[in-house]
């Protein structure tokens, strides 16, 4: 198991966004997360990345537990992550954004350099590398923060909802970029609101449902069963597609 | 308990309810907005300055000084949102903070080109003098001031929680986008803001004038005090104000009896310090 | 040779022979001598203010550490007052650890206020130590014992020592700034919530930076103590330090290498014209005029002067048949 999250609860006060959870990923998986809103997919995401302590449980990465470790530890360990609102470096261009990613492994800022161009090339970047981070619509930061990412050669890359505020288009691209970076061996979790993504992509699928896992399986178990059916109803035409 | 102490207490109490009268202009824009106005002691030197002006000019007291003031620095605190902040708001940390601190710096020094250095008083008859109730004496510039303080604070508070108005201001402190998409201009909320802290800190420095004395860096000092009592009542909460104004007029006080007047400036930046290190969200704001 | 290259190098020489081009003028050879004292103490808040995003209001408190440990050590120990130098850094740096630990973690306006609330708080309390000369300060060597004492009567000795700090201090600062510290410091300034996911340790950075930065304003309150041989709460604590270190750093340009160097050069001229022409109550309008600047660039330039100069990067050309990446939405 290559992160296992066991009876991890989050609450906020009286309010329990994350009700005993407990989630494993294999190493090599691709796992998604998925749920309505408000279903405590991505606070649990959080807790997993570290952002947000979790009031019980635990959660353990590569065999180390890091339920008390701050973010930038558990990145060190091999967990990297993007954000749902991309928060690339604005003042910087894309290849210092990326650079800064590479700067784990590679403290020499030169070697930092050529790592985060080559990353920025596999990605489909590399032309626009000195370019400003600014000059990039929501799809290029997107594309941006995963290369970031990549750059500090992680054994997980968490995506926070990527796909959300792409045209179909773009999805798919995404999408193929996705399953490369998996075929290179890292491990992907992705929250995701999109079936289509979720069942195109995702090996093993887990609902969130009102802070607790409410099915769990491949994609086509998960969206043929009822339970899951009826917490989405009524929702599917009002999210489908949107950005949260 | 000695009289002295309860007559301590008591002044404390006084002075507590200014300070939550205008602390509450500070942290209605802080809570609004996310800005932190470090004009905001030399606001409440303008108000009080005015108060000084009405009564050389015009023989005026508190009665006729106190609307002025709230004009006025209504007028100013508007003024500086349309101009300077509302520019400044979304930009970097450091233009935000020089921004109102610049606006400080030219309403302090502008302050003191036009009056001078020296520090000027209104006379102690100007409200009623003192006098004694159960053996405690009141000075009455400090009883108008304190009541006057926590009827105006109270009706912010009210105004804010009860009225159409108010429920506007606080959608947009809440999320502008959404208040937007609900009809409601943040724009307009938001300069209403700052109208309102301006003239209830106007009306306070009109207050404190008439008992404190009135000089160009007195801002400096009383932004430090606004900025304790907002941090500890909770940045956001007019009621938190008035409940830490209270609070930090009663330490005050009592510093100064227990240890030395010189002391209780320490006193009240130690507090201010601790607060902000322990509990930064103070006794009922939002974290 | 760039116009960048050419522009640098005649810096260099100007700064160097401006000594023997205003020889015999101890007004300007004053004036240089205070232009880099306020660029080595706005340089030193950049290290922290603008590359950290960090904006102190209160560095003023390491600038009087250093200005009273020089003083100190004369009056009480009988050394030179550059002696006390090391030791004013020493303890700025452990006073930047014991302030920035709990206070970096605050959001940005919060950190500012808990600055000047520890600055004011240092400067109350410094009144009251009679070690420290009370309310009235401490003052300096009265007759030069030895060359240590640095007490000259020209201006331009001094002008070469400030000179040498600064340019030391800017090396320093331009090899952090392209070492990985710098990188990170650039990003915990754009978003320190991603930067940390990339494993960059916010908050050792950010102290780091605060720590380093706090020395070496100290050292340029043991300078100026050594130039103007007195110091008293106000002059060494005064928020007006902490203002214009803060205002020549964003005149110039926070988080760019000369941009405090630029702002000193406009403000502190401007500064000692306007007192010397108004004086008295007029140096009241001195400082309506230095917050109408910051006004103004707080609305108008919040990137200093040398954004003006910087090139304006092209926008992306649209490739055909490439990944329609940078043609986004906007959002």
């Amino acid at each position: 198991m290559l992160i296992e999250a066991r009876d991890v609860t989050k609450a906020f006060g009286a309010f329990k966004a994350v009700d005993n959870a407990s989630v494993s990923v294999e190493e090599g998986d691709i796992l998604g997360l998925i749920g309505p809103n408000g279903a405590g997919k991505s606070t649990f995401f959080n807790c997993l990345t570290g952002d947000l302590p979790v009031t019980s449980g635990t959660v353990t990465f590569g065999g180390t537990d890091v339920t008390r470790l701050p973010p930038e530890a558990r990145a060190r360990l091999g967990l990297a992550r993007t954000f749902q609102v991309p928060l690339t470096f604005e003042s910087m261009s894309i290849l210092d954004n990326a650079t800064i990613g590479a700067l784990m492994r590679h403290p020499n800022a030169r070697e930092a350099r050529a790592k985060a161009r080559d990353v920025l090339q596999k990605v489909g970047l590399g032309p626009l590398a000195d370019q400003p981070a600014r000059s990039l619509g929501t799809p290029g930061r997107k594309r941006l923060e995963i290369a970031r990412a990549l750059a500090s050669e992680p054994r997980a890359l968490l995506l926070d909802e990527a796909m959300a505020g792409l045209t179909p288009t773009e999805v798919r691209e995404a999408i193929e970029l996705v399953r490369r970076i998996h075929d290179g061996g890292i491990t992907i979790v992705i929250v995701e609101h999109i079936m289509e993504v979720i069942v195109s992509l995702a090996r093993r699928v887990v609902v969130f449902h009102q802070g607790r896992e409410i099915a769990r399986g491949t994609p086509r178990e998960v969206t043929s069963d009822a339970k899951v059916i009826e917490a989405y109803l009524g929702r599917r035409r009002v999210h489908h597609g949107d950005a949260t | 308990m000695s009289m002295t102490l309860v007559q301590v207490i008591v002044s404390g109490l006084l002075l507590g309810a200014v300070y939550a009268l205008f602390s509450s202009g500070l942290t209605l824009i802080w809570g609004m907005m996310n800005v932190v106005n470090f004009a905001h002691g030399d606001f409440v030197m303008l108000g009080m300055y005015t108060a000084v002006v009405v009564w050389t000019a015009l023989g005026g007291g508190p009665f006729a000084a106190a609307p002025i003031a709230a004009i006025l620095i209504a007028t100013l605190g508007i003024a500086s949102y349309f101009l300077l902040v509302r520019h400044i708001m979304r930009g970097p940390m450091l233009a935000q903070i020089l921004g109102t601190f610049g606006l400080a710096l030219f309403l302090r020094y502008s302050a003191f080109w036009y009056f001078g250095a020296d520090f000027k008083t209104l006379p102690d008859t100007l409200v009623g003098g003192s006098f004694v109730i159960a053996g405690i004496r009141f000075e009455g510039a400090r009883v108008l001031a304190g009541v006057s303080g926590l009827a105006i604070t109270l009706l912010l508070h009210v105004i804010l929680t009860r009225t159409m108005v108010g429920s506007r201001m606080l959608a947009v402190s809440e999320d502008a986008t959404a208040a937007q998409l609900m009809g409601i201009r943040p724009q307009r909320m938001q300069a209403l803001a700052w109208g309102m802290a301006g003239a209830a800190t106007g009306i306070a420095g009109a207050l404190i004038a008439t008992f404190f004395y009135t000089s160009p860096t007195v801002g400096e000092t009383l932004a430090i005090l606004a900025f304790v009592t907002v941090s500890f009542g909770g940045f956001g909460s007019v009621l938190g104000a008035l409940v830490a104004g209270l609070i930090i007029g009663v330490v005050e006080s009592l510093s100064a009896y227990l240890i030395g007047p010189v002391y209780k400036d320490v006193v009240v930046y130690l507090l201010f310090v601790l607060v902000l290190w322990f509990r930064p969200q103070g006794l009922m704001g939002k974290a | 040779m760039g116009a960048r290259r050419f522009a640098f190098l005649g810096l260099v020489v100007l700064a160097l022979v401006y000594p023997l081009l205003v020889a015999g003028l101890p007004v300007y050879e004053r004036l240089g001598a205070l232009v880099l004292l306020g660029a080595i103490g706005a340089s030193a808040w950049n290290i922290v203010g603008g590359y950290a995003g960090q904006v102190s209001v209160g560095h003023a408190v390491f600038f009087g550490f250093g200005a009273y440990s020089a003083v100190v050590v004369y009056t009480h120990l009988g050394w030179p007052p550059i002696a006390g130098a090391p030791i004013g850094m020493a303890l700025s740096v452990l006073l930047a650890a014991v302030i920035g630990v709990p206070t970096l973690r605050l959001s940005g306006h919060y950190f500012s206020m808990a600055t000047i609330a520890v600055a004011e708080l240092v400067r109350v309390l410094s009144s009251t130590f009679e070690f420290l000369g009370g309310a009235q300060g401490l003052g300096g060597p009265a007759m030069p014992r030895t060359v240590f004492d640095l007490s000259f009567l020209s201006a331009t000795p001094f002008y070469y020592i400030f000179l040498a700090v600064l340019a030391f201090l800017l090396g320093l600062t331009w090899w952090i700034e392209n070492s990985r510290m710098g990188f990170y410091l650039r990003a915990i300034k754009d978003s320190e919530r991603a930067a940390r996911s990339l494993g960059v340790s916010a908050g050792r950075y950010k102290l780091y930076a605060y720590m380093l930065s706090g020395a070496f304003t100290a050292l340029a309150g043991s300078l100026y103590l050594c130039m103007f041989g007195f110091v008293d709460p106000e002059s060494g604590f005064g928020i007006l330090i902490s203002v214009k270190m803060v205002v020549m750093a964003a005149l110039g340009g926070a988080g760019q290498l000369f941009g405090p160097l630029v702002g000193a050069m406009i403000l502190v001229p401007l500064e000692e014209l306007s007192n010397s022409w108004l004086g008295g109550r007029g140096a009241g309008l001195t400082f309506v005029l230095y917050g109408a600047i910051i006004v103004i660039i707080a609305r108008f330039l919040p990137s200093g002067l040398l954004s003006l100069f910087e090139r304006r990067p092209e926008a992306p050309k649209a490739k055909p048949g490439a990944t329609n990446v940078a043609d986004g939405h906007a959002d």
